[in-house]
């Protein structure tokens, strides 16, 4: 691989790079100076010369004044050091090396102010597109469009120089993007300068494909097509990140229907803006049978098999979702509010659920997303039936039939999941015998709630486990015949064992309050646990001290 | 889809500050990375880890709670049902799809209703009663079956350097 060989090259840093392009431009700025400072410069210049024999030469006239006492003003004497920079060839690579190095003290002055310091996946993601920019546009020069003059070499070269540069600051926004959202308190300030810099590129994006239409459009269409292609790209995957800031702005459900239409859109317009443009590659390639075509059609079978898995995807996606439309209707408004629950996926509050056979109801975006994992009801595991009824007669001769896709194996992007097809318990029997038997053996453990309340209770929830809850929260209150203890039950088991011992032995600090403040609630589980374990000690010595 | 699961997690944290458990602490360690938790739980009273304090890591995947976390002790523990590097093995963390051990049926494994609060009582039972038939750490299980008496005294051992007393 060439990107382990390089990371073991020792390039060196930002500044000595730096310092050494400005003292190599303060040298040939020096030389530039020392020769025109000759009056006669024009004349001695190897290049000039050339220049003039060709015809295309600084056609001036050289001021006689000039000649005769040599004194010149410093703007003409700064045209006459470009002049000869431009010429000279050694300037000249100065002068491209000490572009190069502004670009990258732009680019590092741009990640110091927007970024902060990169997160090491960030800096990874950024290194690997690099090479493959590289490599890819190597291939594009070299095997495609075959360049046969050093100019042309270089116009290209500051060209894709550019629009690199756009392509990895708009990868470092998404990434960037995705970190943020998913960071429980970021600064608005992070925001702000991140939706500026994605507004800059998208700005230069603009301009580049300005620049495109009107230096490549007279060098043929091909070449506009390939420069115009280029921003194209650098566009959709800026404004994808400028939509989802937008949907996410709107408070929009990260998983509902708007986000994922905003997402395959872009994301097969940005595939279909490369696939179109490798295949535009493919049949601009001078030869046919060659590296570049070879590595062209490699990549084009790549991005069609892309562009065939999103489609797959999206197939399964419509289909779980008429499916889930069809099968799973949406809760009325009165059960929604009946319910008073929050959805047991999101812990959210609900507006709109939908209800699946066992009642239990859901946020229509959690659902679709359990349910492409496992079909079956989150809270009380019964098996949804993934199409109509006929697996449930295989189910009984298969107790389970595991389904089970590793997308990651193939692509990194690709989802894994397993469908699990259980075998579906016949509901009369939760609903009979299982019922009675289950409130009867919840009674023994809870004497003081009657056989009725209980049965009834788990006729609501149909799982053994959230009645369980229900009691022990305090939420199915105890019959009205006076048990043998006055107070309700305790919410919880474990605190009436351990009272005595235990609670003079721990200072209750705050316990009950959640403060609003990322650093306050870091200490306050610092100190917690602090306690725990201070208490946890005392507690131990205590129980030694009589034995030893 | 992280933004939904940050809110979840937010919420539990929440839950578990305002009206924790007996002897469980759990929360992120660096609220920069709201994925990465310790919790902290007590041995439970009448077994031999009685009156230790387990400290452990929790990991929790982006797209939780419809993915499990994962679990793993960061203390030295010798369990039936912990790894030798900590990993806890209990079939709450298995997601539906994955059965290590080809037995359990997907009503006791991962949900999304599952919480962190619920993972934590199931590892303190856990600890409480070793399933010995999954044999996370087999030289555990087989002691646990055989020799009680060494078990309870490694346990006992590993009370007392979770407390620093060793």
């Amino acid at each position: 691989m060439p990107v382990t060989l390089v990371d073991r090259l020792p390039l060196p840093n930002l500044k000595v790079y730096t310092a050494g392009s400005v003292s190599l431009l303060s040298i040939a700025v020096y030389y530039a100076l020392s020769v025109t400072s000759d009056p006669n410069w024009r004349a001695n210049s190897t290049l000039a010369r050339q220049d003039l024999e060709s015809g295309q030469g600084d056609q001036r006239p050289i001021p006689a004044q000039l000649q005769s006492n040599g004194t010149r003003n410093v703007s003409e004497q700064f045209v006459d050091v470009i002049t000869f920079m431009m010429q000279e060839p050694l300037c000249m690579w100065t002068l491209i090396n000490i572009a190069y190095c502004s670009l990258a003290v732009f680019g590092f002055a741009v990640q110091r102010l927007v970024f902060g310091p990169l997160r090491v996946a960030e800096a990874q993601r950024v290194k690997d597109k690099f090479w493959n920019y590289v490599f890819y546009k190597f291939i594009f020069v070299f095997g495609v469009i075959n360049v046969q003059y050093m100019d042309e070499v270089l116009l290209w070269c500051s060209w894709f120089t550019l629009v690199g540069f756009l392509h990895l600051l708009g990868q470092l926004c998404k990434d960037r993007y995705e970190y943020l959202s998913s960071s429980p308190h970021t600064g608005g300030w992070a925001h702000v300068r991140l939706a500026c810099l994605l507004a800059g590129i998208l700005a230069a994006a603009a301009a580049l494909l300005a620049a495109a239409a009107v230096w490549g459009l007279p060098a043929g269409r091909d070449t506009f097509a390939f420069m115009a292609a280029e921003c194209v790209l650098v566009l959709v995957s800026a404004l994808h990140v400028a939509a989802r800031y937008a949907l996410a702005l709107c408070a929009a459900d990260a998983a509902g229907a708007a986000a994922y239409y905003v997402a395959l859109g872009f994301e097969a317009a940005a595939l279909l803006a490369e696939l179109a443009l490798a295949a535009a590659q493919v049949a601009q390639c001078s030869m046919l049978v060659s590296m570049a075509s070879l590595v062209l059609l490699l990549q084009l079978r790549h991005l069609l098999h892309e562009l065939q898995a999103r489609l797959r995807r999206h197939r399964l996606y419509t289909a779980l979702a008429t499916h889930m439309s069809r099968n799973y209707p949406m809760a009325s408004k009165e059960e929604v509010e009946k319910n008073q629950d929050n959805c047991a996926i999101c812990w959210e509050p609900m507006k709109e659920a939908r209800k699946l056979p066992c009642s239990h109801l859901f946020h229509n975006s959690c659902l679709c997303q359990w349910v492409q994992q496992d079909a079956s009801c989150p809270t009380c595991r019964r098996a949804l039936a993934a199409g109509p009824a006929a697996p449930r007669q295989d189910a009984a001769r298969h107790p389970n039939h595991l389904f089970h896709f590793d997308g990651s194996r193939y692509v990194s992007w690709l989802p894994s999941f397993s469908v699990e097809v259980t075998r579906v318990r016949p509901e009369a029997a939760l609903a009979g015998a299982q019922l009675d038997a289950a409130a009867a053996q919840l009674q023994l453990m809870f004497p003081q709630h009657s056989r009725a309340a209980l049965a009834a209770d788990l006729a609501r929830t149909r799982s053994a486990d959230l009645t369980l809850d229900n009691i022990l929260e305090g939420r199915l209150p105890p019959a009205a015949p006076p048990a043998p203890r006055p107070a309700p039950p305790p919410p919880r088991p474990a605190p009436a064992r351990a009272d005595a011992s235990t609670m003079a032995a721990e200072p209750v600090d705050g316990v009950s309050r959640f403060s609003r403040c990322a650093a306050e609630r870091e200490a306050q589980l610092r100190r917690r646990k602090q306690q725990l374990v201070e208490a946890a000690r005392r507690r131990y010595l205590a129980r030694l001290a009589p034995r030893s | 889809m992280a933004g939904s699961a940050l809110r979840r997690l937010m919420a539990e944290y929440k839950q578990l500050t305002i009206n924790p458990p007996e002897g469980i602490i759990a929360g992120p360690i660096n609220e920069e990375n709201f994925f990465e938790w310790e919790a902290l739980i007590t041995g439970p009273e009448g077994t031999c880890f009685e009156g230790g304090i387990f400290p452990a890591k929790l990991h929790f995947p982006p797209d939780y709670p419809l993915s499990p976390p994962k679990m793993e002790f960061t203390c030295e523990m010798f369990h039936p049902n912990i790894y030798a590097d900590g990993r806890v093995c209990i079939s709450i963390l298995h997601a539906p799809g994955d059965d290590p051990m080809g037995y359990e049926s997907s009503a006791e494994r991962w949900s999304p209703v599952q919480s962190v609060e619920k993972i934590l009582l199931s590892v303190v039972s856990m600890l409480a009663e070793p399933n010995d038939e999954s044999g996370a750490n087999v030289d555990a299980a087989k002691m646990w079956r055989e020799d009680r008496e060494q078990f309870n005294k490694i346990a006992e051992k590993l009370v007392r350097k979770t407390l620093s007393l060793e």
